[in-house]
């Protein structure tokens, strides 16, 4: 169910059909629109069909339609709610589980969301108190723009819908551009125009005529590291159970499920789960290439056969990149430069006519200490405070020249005093933000280079003396997940009105992981509750003659390969440089570098890729 | 060995009571162990416990012979424990006490080999958690002893399922629940102005309790109760989390982490409450949860209704709908609605209090020490023992 679009200005509904006309592809099933005319407000859904397919028409509303609600999403526990509501006089005129939210709210206003296990952003239209609620779920899995202006408030979804009826606020915000020059994605709460904000995740939104917007967190990751005398079996039989429950929740549907399996141990963990909770034959998907060398669709392959799982692979080979690449990125609502968005959108749609609903294993690196960097920088740390200045000057100087052990030399690339927080941007970005004078055209020579790197630290808070790692792991539930882990899980399935389910963002399970030590988290190779969780000799291990790899999506051989023509047509044509956001001789001469194989450039290129396309297209002058 | 054994003074059987959480240390298996050491009257009993911080003024106080097995320095728990075993062989020696009475697993290895050495009667205690955690220990305690006691019929069930798992034969296996002090009169305290008290009492250690449910189904009898506040008496490693959670939910205005308080101030507490919640759930793998949960009879000496979990020892220690409510612990939601409506009908509340206080009468200590007494002596008086 996957579309909403809503106005305070808009008592015949105009605006808001509009805005849903724009958000079919997230629901092509079906489109409803409730405008209350006396006082302007009209919220609208589109409508993907998974629950309750006949029922589940919306904007609903309670029996005396003074409560409506416009919903995007799932509510996982919303068989469990409705049985309590029930019990407390409520009656249901559908299964579907908007109704569910209006029953709700009317019991419990807007604490109504505490109650809530899912993805969601709701639009809930109380015509007696004349409010207008918008939530959003915990991590952000499902998006909500704004617009605000004298009083009014216009939101929807999608960014794009939001542009189709206020065109003049068509225009790229230099800020967001530098800040997705170093992500490779727009962080939140902004978006790549001036004028148009995000709800963040966690939060809700109330709007009442003649008051300002209030807006409150409702829901936030635990951040403290906790030491803690509990038997680690016994966490890991709590996390085992909890994600027994996520899995089973995520299998209710009236469509079919699959499960999207890379081979890699948080996927084949849903997997495994999901073979046991499903009463029926599971269906995993994988996808794979036709360069790279990467032999992921190998060990997915095997985990199937383990499984026993109707088990596809699709390759996306550089034909298809070629063909598909510049449709995909520049159809994208934001722009997003995280190489996996192809792959991803690849598999979706491969699955599609096979099931609607697909599990993913999205969220457990960040709650689950699943990345190296956790544990480097941690220990980069460490040795920077034992270390006195002229001592980590020249060992920093020796490891930036030993090419034969990356993961360290790159920790410690900037060993010298650089804050734990810059190290970590620099290791995750490939320090593009370096390149930022070489490669800014004039239109962002005049930027306040340390803004992005302040809103970060905003976001990031206090270390506060505890490991670095842990806080490292907060800011990535808070900065990276939302804004280009779960845009890229929910936009590159809706482009093909595929749901995907993230199965470790279960509310029980995330809050367990968050209250945990991080020592807990990062012994042996990391993420060590995700390996406790895991059947034994499911994963294809070094006795089979597998090592394991962290996957790699090959976007340095596609940008030599099948996508050098459309960067090439990017540099002669595209907005980017023909507008002056950037260079256009010094990008050129990474793409000749890199064209070359001398250099890989890709950490620079593909998010120039990604943006220019984009770009092209918002500014209607597709490359194509 | 040679003195004259002590019981055939005083004429009463000698009771050599073993266990290792003993006040003053806080916590239920304390409370037990020190309620029946001082309300037996039949035997001549002798406790032995570690010795802890405040130990000989606790003792001195309590009118309890105990005898506290000191360890140097910050020995590991199983060392400690199996100093407190090779304690209880070289105290029984000279005790030559006819009933062991182990009140924790981990001192089962003691009473079995006094048993072997000197041929007297053990008796064990069967709590829930320390089932779970080392099941094999709990078949020996049960397989190795005259009689066991359980505290609840889950508690029960633990004993007998880690028994037919690790191939033991266990004695007479009775249930009997724990007690509570009953105060005179447990006169209730006006609430706060403009705050209306929901109550936990408990040690913040394991998971299992609760906290954390009850911190998610806050925000829900907020919305209901405006003016309800969750008041958590009890310290743990688990605090500092829960408080970050409570942060997080945009409750910590409504919670109020006192720690460890007096028992003068928890009773305080205890009469201010308009009820107390606890909802312990059933940890997952095979780990055993509450046994019993003596704040559930001490909210009734009260006269408080009590919120707790439908599982584990709670189905024993709450009548659901007579003394309190019970509720699915991992629901928030229905904790919500069980908590709120106990806050907005102070009849029902009052009702279910009253009941709770009646229900308190008849499971006092002494109540408790006489149906463990007639098992002591049952067992005393039993032929072939183990």
């Amino acid at each position: 169910m996957c579309g909403i679009a809503g106005s305070t200005a808009d008592g015949e509904g105009r605006d808001v059909r509009a805005m849903c006309a724009t958000l079919r592809h997230r629901g092509p099933d079906d489109e409803g629109i409730h405008a209350d005319a006396r006082s302007g407000v009209a919220i609208g859904a589109r409508r993907l069909a998974i629950m309750d397919i006949d029922g589940g028409h919306q904007p609903l509303s309670n029996e005396d339609g003074t409560v409506w609600a416009a919903f995007n999403g799932e509510i996982y526990n919303h068989p469990k709610l409705r049985a309590d509501l029930r019990a407390r006089g409520h009656t249901f005129a559908t299964n579907g589980d908007t109704e569910v939210l209006v029953h709700l709210y009317e019991e419990y206003g807007e604490a109504m969301v505490h109650a809530l296990e899912g993805m969601f952003t709701f639009a809930i239209w109380d015509e007696r108190a004349q409010r207008l609620l918008l939530a959003r779920d915990r991590f952000g899995e499902k998006p909500l723009f704004l617009h605000e202006q004298d009083g009014e408030l216009l939101f929807a979804s999608e960014l794009t819908s939001l542009l189709e009826v206020r065109p003049r606020l068509r225009e790229l915000d230099p800020v967001a551009i530098d800040a997705f020059f170093v992500f490779a994605y727009v962080p939140g709460p902004g978006t790549i125009v001036p004028g148009v904000r995000q709800l963040p995740p966690g939060q809700l939104l109330s709007w009442r005529r003649g008051h300002a917007c209030e807006q409150r967190s409702w829901w936030s990751p635990p951040e403290r590291a906790v030491p803690r005398r509990d038997d680690p079996r016994a966490i890991a039989a709590e996390a085992r159970a909890l994600l027994g429950e996520a899995v089973r929740t995520r299998l209710v549907a009236d469509v079919p499920v699959g499960v999207f399996l890379s081979g890699g141990v948080d996927s084949t963990l849903v997997a495994a789960v999901a073979a046991e909770e499903s009463s029926t034959r599971l269906r995993t998907f994988t996808v794979g290439y036709d360069v790279g060398g990467v032999n992921e669709t190998e060990r997915a392959r095997i985990v199937a056969e383990r499984l026993g799982s109707e088990h596809h692979e699709v390759t996306l080979t550089q034909a298809q990149v070629a063909e598909r690449a510049p449709v995909v990125l520049a159809s994208l609502d934001q722009p997003l430069g995280d190489r996996a968005t192809l792959p991803l959108h690849a598999v979706s749609e491969f699955a599609r006519p096979r099931v609607t609903v697909a599990l993913g294993g999205e969220g457990a690196d960040e709650l689950f200490g699943g990345y190296p960097r956790y544990r480097w920088l941690e220990r980069a740390r460490r040795v920077q405070a034992a270390l006195p200045g002229p001592a980590l000057g020249s060992l920093g100087w020796v490891l930036r020249r030993t090419a034969g052990f990356p993961p360290t030399a790159r920790a410690s690339v900037r060993l010298a005093p650089t804050p734990v927080l810059e190290r970590n941007l620099d290791w995750v970005t490939g320090e593009r933000r370096h390149l930022r004078t070489a490669l800014y055209g004039p239109r962002l020579a005049a930027l306040d280079e340390q803004r992005v790197l302040g809103d970060l630290a905003a976001c990031a808070g206090e270390l506060n003396g505890g490991p670095a790692a842990r806080w490292l792991m907060h800011l990535d539930q808070r900065h990276y997940l939302p804004d280009d882990v779960l845009v890229k899980t929910d936009r590159a399935s809706m482009l093909v009105s595929l749901e995907l389910r993230s199965v470790f963002l279960h509310a029980g399970l995330a809050e367990l992981a968050g209250s945990l030590d991080t020592s807990l988290h990062l012994a042996g190779t990391g993420k060590a509750l995700v390996h406790a969780m895991l059947p034994a000799g499911l994963l294809p291990d070094r006795r089979g003659g597998y090592r394991k790899t962290a996957f790699r999506v090959p976007a340095a051989e596609w940008l030599r390969g099948p996508l050098a023509p459309a960067m090439q047509d990017q540099l002669a044509y595209g907005t980017l440089y023909e507008e002056g956001w950037f260079d256009r001789a010094a990008v050129g001469r990474l793409v000749r570098e890199h064209a070359a194989a001398g250099a890989d450039h890709s950490d620079q290129l593909w998010p120039l890729l990604a943006l220019g396309l984009w770009a092209d297209r918002f500014h209607g002058r597709d490359a194509a | 060995m040679g003195a004259t054994p002590p019981e055939r003074r005083g004429g009463r059987p000698r009771l050599l009571l073993l266990t290792p959480d003993y006040p003053p240390s806080p916590g239920g298996i304390q409370v037990v162990s020190h309620r029946l050491a001082a309300a037996l009257a039949g035997f001549e009993t002798t406790v032995l416990a570690p010795a802890t911080p405040g130990a000989a003024e606790f003792d001195a106080r309590s009118g309890v012979e105990a005898i506290r097995v000191r360890s140097p320095g910050a020995l590991p728990g199983p060392a400690r424990i199996g100093l407190l075993n090779a304690a209880a062989l070289a105290r029984a020696a000279a005790l030559r006490p006819r009933l062991t009475l182990s009140m924790h697993i981990v001192t089962s290895p003691a009473a079995a080999a006094i048993a072997r050495a000197s041929g007297a009667r053990t008796v064990q205690y069967f709590h829930a958690e320390e089932i779970g955690a080392r099941p094999r220990l709990a078949a020996f305690a049960a397989g190795h002893a005259t009689a066991s006691i359980a505290v609840s019929e889950y508690t029960a069930g633990l004993v007998r399922e880690a028994a037919a798992r690790h191939g033991a034969e266990p004695g007479a296996l009775h249930v009997i629940g724990n007690g509570t002090d009953v105060p005179e009169d447990p006169a209730p305290l006006a609430d706060e102005p403009g705050r209306a008290t929901i109550l936990t009492v408990g040690r913040i250690e394991e998971r299992y309790k609760g906290h954390d449910a009850m911190l998610r189904a806050l925000p829900l009898v907020l919305a209901k109760v405006p003016q309800a506040q969750w008041v958590v008496i009890g310290d743990g490693s688990l605090r500092p989390g829960l408080e970050a959670l409570a942060e997080g939910l945009g409750v910590a205005h409504a919670v109020r982490f006192l720690g460890a308080v007096s028992d003068e101030e928890r009773n305080l507490w205890l009469r201010r409450a308009r009820l107390v919640a606890m909802p312990s759930r059933l940890p997952a793998g095979g780990f055993a949860g509450e046994g019993f949960g003596i704040v559930y009879l001490e909210a009734g000496a009260y006269g408080k209704p009590v919120v707790a979990g439908d599982v584990g020892g709670a189905l024993d220690a709450v009548r659901d709908g007579e003394t309190g409510l019970l509720v699915d612990p991992a629901d928030p939601l229905a904790l919500a609605q069980a908590i709120a409506r106990l806050l907005a009908d102070p009849g029902l509340a009052s009702r279910l209090g009253a009941n709770g206080r009646a229900n308190a009468l008849a499971h006092t200590w002494p109540h408790v020490a006489d149906r463990v007494e007639a098992v002591l002596l049952d067992a005393l008086g039993g032929g072939g023992g183990r």
